[in-house]
């Protein structure tokens, strides 16, 4: 079926191809017969927001396609991008199980297909699927390791160079790039979203990749970064 | 006061009181067999950050502090577990390394079950399962307040108001 956002929705788990590569959706027949009847397939423009950071939560959202932006806010308005959540993520999973308020807000980056699955019919089916119970519990404890990572990443790193280029060189260490002299990476956040992955200002970010440019430690080619100098840059992610 | 520690859970008096230790007979009898009990000293570490999972600790008394080490070796305390918290369950979960170091801040009992018991045991007692998920989002929502605290909590200087 083709829709208006160029996305071809995947109405039944039970036929979905990609199924077996993703953690939480490589169910048990019984298991997925059951997540089939509870789920809504849905499909959302760029830019829609799943969920809001202090909202009562409604159920869980697991992404089909596309990306999502998860971000807290401070009471000032200032955004901080917590991480960009890809295919097969679950989202809203703590609060749901908690009954506590989301913690983040979710924002799509793309046009995204998403699975709903409304609270009481998810504990519910938590409780009757014990495979499903502990795919949930792996998907917490990797959200739990993101989240350390990223108290260790804002809260240890002394300037926003020291931490631009930590997260540079995680972007460049992901899709098979790291072993290369001069890893390339496509930039598919703004200076802006990138400003607020490291809670800095836009203009930083653009002061600060002017700054790589110039000393070739960085080279740019539209949206692709090149690495030119990784050594330098992991000075830079040492010693800011 | 508190009663003394107690090597089997189901004699432990405090048991209805914790999250985790609160199981049925049948569940407790099992956790039994697979955990050891030992006494730590202040001090003690029950495991470092980047240190592959062995197993969890559970917190039969005292205070541990969890806290994340950077690179050049700067220290960040995440925070200050009690009583009746699981610690290392994540990364045993996953398989991956601790994402936090563990230090015993106190003397005290601590009960520890090994990874591939404690996979086992989950897999065989639905209910412990269903604790495990409720205790990890409970930590992942401390973990994001930390998040917030430190990555938004630095306020910028405000400039005084220019006098008329």
């Amino acid at each position: 079926m083709l829709s208006p956002y160029g996305l071809d929705i995947i109405e039944s788990c039970l036929t979905c191809k990609v199924r077996a590569d993703r953690i939480f959706c490589d169910l048990p027949a019984a298991a997925l017969q059951c997540f089939e009847g509870i789920k809504y397939a849905t499909a959302y423009p760029k830019g829609a927001v799943l969920f809001v950071e202090g909202q009562a939560p409604r159920g869980i959202f697991v992404l089909c396609k596309g990306r999502v932006k998860l971000s807290i806010c401070a009471s000032d308005g200032k955004t901080l991008i917590v991480k960009i959540a890809e295919p097969g993520e679950v989202l809203g999973l703590s609060a749901s199980v908690s009954g506590k308020a989301y913690e983040l807000t979710a924002e799509t980056l793309d046009p995204c297909q998403v699975n709903f699955i409304k609270r009481e019919d998810f504990l519910r089916f938590l409780r009757d699927h014990s495979e499903a119970c502990f795919k949930v519990a792996e998907q917490l404890s990797e959200k739990y390791n993101n989240a350390c990572h990223e108290v260790r990443a804002l809260g240890l790193s002394h300037s926003a160079g020291e931490k631009l280029a930590n997260l540079l060189l995680e972007w460049s260490s992901k899709n098979g790039e790291a072993t290369k002299q001069e890893p390339r990476l496509k930039l598919a956040l703004t200076h802006e979203e990138i400003a607020q992955m490291i809670g800095t200002s836009r203009e930083t970010v653009t002061r600060l990749f002017a700054d790589l440019r110039k000393r070739q430690i960085v080279q740019s080619k539209g949206s692709t970064l090149v690495i030119r100098n990784k050594a330098a840059l992991r000075l830079l992610a040492t010693n800011g | 006061m508190e009663s003394a520690p107690q090597s089997r859970c189901i004699n432990c008096a405090q048991r209805s009181d914790r999250f985790f230790c609160d199981l049925s007979a049948d569940a407790l009898q099992a956790f039994d067999q697979i955990k050891s009990v030992s006494h730590y000293q202040r001090g003690t570490v029950l495991f470092r950050q980047d240190e592959i999972a062995r197993g969890i600790f559970l917190l039969c008394q005292g205070r541990v502090k969890l806290s994340v080490i950077s690179d050049s070796g700067k220290r960040l305390t995440l925070r200050i577990v009690g009583p009746g918290e699981v610690l290392g369950l994540s990364a045993c979960l996953s398989g991956g390394p601790h994402e936090v170091t563990a230090e015993m801040m106190d003397d005290a009992q601590v009960a520890m079950v090994k990874r591939k018991e404690l996979l086992l045991f989950l897999r065989q007692h639905r209910e412990a399962c269903l604790h495990v998920v409720h205790l990890l989002s409970q930590d992942l929502h401390i973990a994001y307040d930390r998040v917030r605290a430190v990555g938004l909590g630095r306020t910028r200087r405000v400039r005084p108001e220019p006098v008329h």
